[in-house]
């Protein structure tokens, strides 16, 4: 935990991993945790049940340094998947920067998907938030399943108009984890240059 | 509308902060600190006696889902919020407030405190921190250059690789 200067400015964005229960959302923040330097990073914090299913959200603090005079940091959070917990999951999308919609490759989780981007406007709506008004991110995660779906075939049911960019991620290995970070990041980020 | 919090420091919170240093003297409360409703730390302060404190960051999202979920509670049961949350344990206590209606303030202290010396205490920081955070809502935004978001873009390179 840095110190907090209270001579210098700070900017704090707020990046959400949002998709349906199991599919990868915990995994990607414990996959940025461990491969980001202790010094740039906070401590984590998961409210999670037993069986280590998130039940409320995981919380996880990133520094980027100093740009311009600004301290900027990201403070990443999942949500619970699970289509039950809708009433936490509505809140921990206030005041959203940017989200990361999580998708899962399994055949059996295809309607998961589109039910959990539905419930996802359906939330962002409720806090009067346009979908097109913050940036989103698609991240087709456990590509590597044996009966994966093809890509196209996620995308016509979360992204039909082929809109929002789109990752492939086995997040369990670490692969695609930072690209599809890096990206939600520098789409947050161009739209605070914007003066939106 | 989204916005990232920005969280102007200077002349404000040099304000903010000796409000909550002056509570923090009268009160014997070991920190003090003031979230935003995001969970961000706004300002913090700690005792000089007390002991190196959990990791505010942490302590910040906690407070700021507990408010969240609690205010929607009280919308259930017909209140707008629950303007004040006490925590008690066994050696200790987690107090918090609403200021106005984007920041929480955040005492913890042990039992050696009076809970009813705090919450007469805290009333009157309150009232002082909302007015400041009122006037800093006429604070016209801080405008950025393609510079920033290409500086930004730098350090996110080195981080992420």
């Amino acid at each position: 935990m840095s110190t907090i200067n209270f001579a210098a400015r700070e900017i704090n964005c707020k990046i959400v991993y949002y998709g349906p229960g199991m599919s990868g959302k915990t995994t990607n923040l414990k996959q940025v945790f461990s491969k980001v330097p202790g010094h740039l990073r906070g401590e984590m914090v998961s409210l999670a049940t037993e069986d280590e299913r998130t039940l409320f959200f995981d919380f996880l603090p990133l520094d980027l340094g100093s740009v311009q005079g600004f301290k900027t940091r990201f403070h990443l959070y999942t949500v619970p998947g699970q289509v039950f917990y809708n009433a936490s999951r509505k809140l921990i999308l206030r005041g959203v920067d940017g989200i990361v919609f999580v998708a899962d490759s399994a055949p059996n989780r295809l309607r998961a998907n589109a039910e959990s981007m539905r419930n996802l406007r359906e939330n962002l709506a409720e806090h009067g938030i346009d979908v097109r008004e913050v940036p989103i991110v698609l991240q087709v995660n456990k590509r590597d399943l044996p009966d994966a779906l093809p890509t196209t075939m996620i995308r016509a049911v979360i992204d039909p108009r082929g809109e929002l960019q789109m990752f492939e991620a086995m997040s369990d290995k670490g692969v695609g984890v930072f690209e599809t970070l890096k990206t939600v990041s520098r789409l947050v980020l161009e739209r605070l240059s914007k003066n939106k | 509308m989204i916005e990232p919090s920005l969280a102007l420091y200077g002349d404000a919170y040099a304000r903010v902060d000796g409000h909550i240093q002056e509570l923090l003297d009268t009160t014997g409360v070991r920190y003090g600190l003031l979230v935003d409703r995001k969970g961000f730390v706004l300002s913090h302060k700690e005792a000089l006696w007390a002991p190196r404190p959990p990791a505010l960051d942490s302590v910040a999202t906690l407070v700021a889902s507990n408010a969240a979920a609690t205010a929607a509670l009280a919308n259930m049961l017909g209140e707008r919020t629950f303007s004040e949350q006490i925590h008690q344990g066994e050696n200790g206590t987690l107090y918090v407030e609403s200021v106005g209606d984007s920041a929480l303030l955040t005492l913890i202290f042990d039992v050696s405190v009076p809970l009813g010396k705090v919450k007469v205490y805290a009333k009157k920081t309150v009232a002082q921190l909302s007015a400041i955070l009122e006037e800093l809502k006429d604070i016209p935004p801080v405008q950025f250059t393609e510079d920033f978001s290409h500086g930004a873009s730098a350090l996110l390179d080195d981080l992420l690789g």
